[in-house]
């Protein structure tokens, strides 16, 4: 039922020549929940809103199941869509609304109740039937726009920033409830959001995109912990990054900091950047004896923020530096306060070697 | 949910009258002072019309204040009238005909204006507009020397048309207000539930913009229905609207019927507006 998404070379440009989207190419397999993550202006929407044939792209094709789609108009797609503000049909009943792609295949009116019906139970919402949309709460006309993608089996589900109106705790549940419906019925979903703890926490992949391209594509642990690229590391969770000169097996960074490069790190000569997590890096309070150098450094704490399950710390470096450090508040030891002389340790394979 | 909501009211209403009596307490006249100030403005709108009703109803042949009875005769008169009945016909006829064709360029061309990307856009939209802020005198002597200069003679399509020209703005102004605030992902989610582009119109489209189309046809209907200038110069002989024919009337008596054929007037257009309201449901899609 559910269906592949191959998009090959796709590119979107304006008039007046503004590349919305540049070259993109990604493989969404059958099943997936594939998540389009960046910031705004990314280019994210423009590929959502050609997957579902509201623009045209420019250049490159887009097929389904292997069948080119590029020029099939938008109604004759067989894909729902979940809209940033539901986009539900004001003049319709909660039914209706749901109805609508069904009416529009021309099913009897039976079986449309029953759909319907079936729709409704499983977002929850049954007895809401005769409401009209503006007299539902917002995390209900969620549902409703849930339920009437859904309702007429589409071969793939598009959702553009479906949760970003709600509150925090409704959006974490709903999050839960979209997931665990997508397995159930083995849908394709892809789903555009600039929440990167929302795409982490719900995707089976991520494609991160900035400036109208691909920047990385790869499972939610890949995208954080192996960040190919300055932007994908800068722009998911918190991160350290350092600019240096490869000399021999370390990077130089400024003047008195070394970095010792992860052994498996041969390529690159020359001027490098490198990520470091926060929660990477070990704290300990200051001991004055030789240290080793490359997996560690003295430095000041200059700020703390507790975040509850964790602290983070900013900490200035003797060699100038700022950097981040993440601590779990595990209960054990003290935590460190403002002005406190510490020792950071890290275990060089936890360099990250970033492309520009 | 029910409670909650009555209860939410109740505490508005509770709340409101606080905050009322705190006025009151504060100024003890502003509520009396606004009332008759409202009352003022409502006398001033509606005494010309009261008067109209008076003089048609008094049975005197001339204006007379106080009245000295009521009578019906006018009316009598009016209604017995061949002349005023044929002309009341006939100018409900064109109001009807101006209506519909006001109505259906005026929405398509709101439409066009709103999401066709045509350029020069606001110059088009400026154009359309125009015969609202020209003197409808002028419009139609433009149009009677246009109809002389193509020798069509006056035939009652040249009258619905000039009738077009000065209603396709009110129909234009009122779609376009409702096209500005429109959300177009509605008519995306219907396309991509499945609806071609005719049935997206009928089904999303056309349904949430019937309250400016529908203003703007009440609106139609009654600037054409009250039209002078315009026809003054289109009508035939024999073949006049009502206000053209109380016009001529006018200029050699002075007596009730004129009077009575404003009451009907207003009557008619009080009907075709609350029909409309009725058969259309015009407030149940007034709030969006």
């Amino acid at each position: 039922m559910s269906a592949s998404i191959e998009i090959a070379g796709v590119s979107k440009v304006y008039d007046g020549g503004i590349r919305a989207v540049d070259a993109v190419a990604m493989d969404i397999r059958q099943g997936e929940f594939f998540s389009l993550l960046g910031p705004s202006g990314c280019g994210k929407t423009t590929t959502l809103r050609m997957i579902a044939g509201f623009e045209t792209p420019s250049a490159g094709a887009i097929r389904v199941d292997g069948a080119d789609i590029t020029h099939v108009p938008a109604h004759k797609r067989d894909m729902g869509m979940v809209f940033q503000n539901y986009a539900l049909f004001p003049h319709r009943t909660v039914a209706e609304n749901v109805a609508f792609g069904l009416r529009m295949r021309g099913l009897d009116k039976a079986s449309i109740a029953a759909n319907v019906k079936a729709a409704l139970a499983m977002v929850e919402l049954s007895g809401l039937e005769d409401r009209r949309p503006a007299q539902l709460s917002g995390g209900q006309q969620q549902r409703v726009a849930l339920a009437r993608a859904i309702v007429i089996a589409p071969r793939v589900l598009l959702c553009d920033e479906p949760l970003g109106a709600l509150d925090k705790k409704l959006r974490q549940q709903m999050q839960f409830e979209l997931k665990q419906l997508q397995k159930k019925l083995g849908l394709t979903l892809v789903f555009v959001t600039h929440d990167q703890e929302e795409a982490l926490a719900m995707s089976d992949r991520i494609a991160v995109m900035n400036g109208g391209r691909v920047e990385q594509v790869g499972t939610p642990s890949e995208i954080y912990n192996q960040p190919t690229t300055r932007f994908v590391a800068d722009f998911i969770g918190d991160t350290n990054i350092f600019r240096g000169e490869r000399i021999g097996p370390n990077l130089s960074v400024g003047k008195d900091l070394i970095l010792a490069l992860p052994p498996a790190e041969t390529q690159g000569t020359g001027i490098l950047s490198v990520a470091l997590r926060p929660e990477k890096i070990r704290l300990s309070p200051r001991i004055d004896v030789a240290i080793a150098a490359g997996s560690s450094a003295h430095g000041t704490v200059e700020n703390t923020n507790f975040l509850g399950g964790a602290v983070l710390y900013r900490i200035t470096l003797d060699s100038g530096h700022r950097v981040l450090v993440q601590q779990p508040n595990a209960g054990t030891g003290r935590l460190f306060v403002p002005g406190d002389a510490v020792t950071l340790e890290w275990t060089p394979a936890d360099l990250v070697v970033l492309k520009d | 949910m029910q409670t909650a909501a009555s209860n939410s009211a109740a505490l508005a209403a509770s709340r409101q009258a606080a905050s009322a009596r705190a006025a009151a307490a504060a100024w003890p006249y502003g509520r009396t002072l606004y009332l008759v100030l409202n009352i003022a403005i409502l006398v001033f709108l509606l005494a010309p019309i009261a008067i109209v009703a008076v003089f048609a109803l008094n049975p005197t042949p001339f204006i007379q204040f106080p009245p000295v009875g009521v009578s019906l005769r006018w009316f009598e008169k009016f209604f017995a009238s061949r002349d005023f009945m044929h002309a009341l016909g006939f100018s409900l006829e064109v109001a009807v005909l101006t209506t519909v064709s006001a109505t259906m360029l005026g929405a398509c061309a709101a439409l066009a204006l709103a999401r066709g990307n045509l350029p020069g856009t606001r110059l088009i939209v400026a154009t359309m507009l125009s015969p609202l802020m020209l003197p409808a005198i002028l419009t139609g002597l433009a149009l009677f020397q246009t109809y002389v200069l193509l020798d069509v003679g006056r035939p009652t399509w040249g009258l619905v048309g000039g009738h077009t020209l000065v209603t396709l703005p009110y129909v234009v102004r009122t779609t376009l207000a409702v096209l500005h605030n429109f959300d177009t992902r509605l008519e995306e989610a219907a396309r991509n539930l499945g609806a071609s582009p005719l049935r997206t119109f009928f089904e999303v489209t056309l349904p949430l913009i019937k309250p400016g189309v529908i203003a703007g046809a009440i609106f139609a209907f009654i600037v054409s229905f009250d039209q002078f200038p315009v026809s003054l110069f289109l009508v035939s002989p024999g073949n006049e609207t009502l206000p053209v024919t109380l016009f001529n009337y006018l200029k050699f008596d002075l007596d009730g019927t004129i009077g009575a054929a404003s009451v009907v007037s207003i009557v008619l257009a009080f009907v075709v507006v609350i029909g409309l309201d009725r058969t259309v449901g015009l407030r149940s899609y007034v709030k969006l």
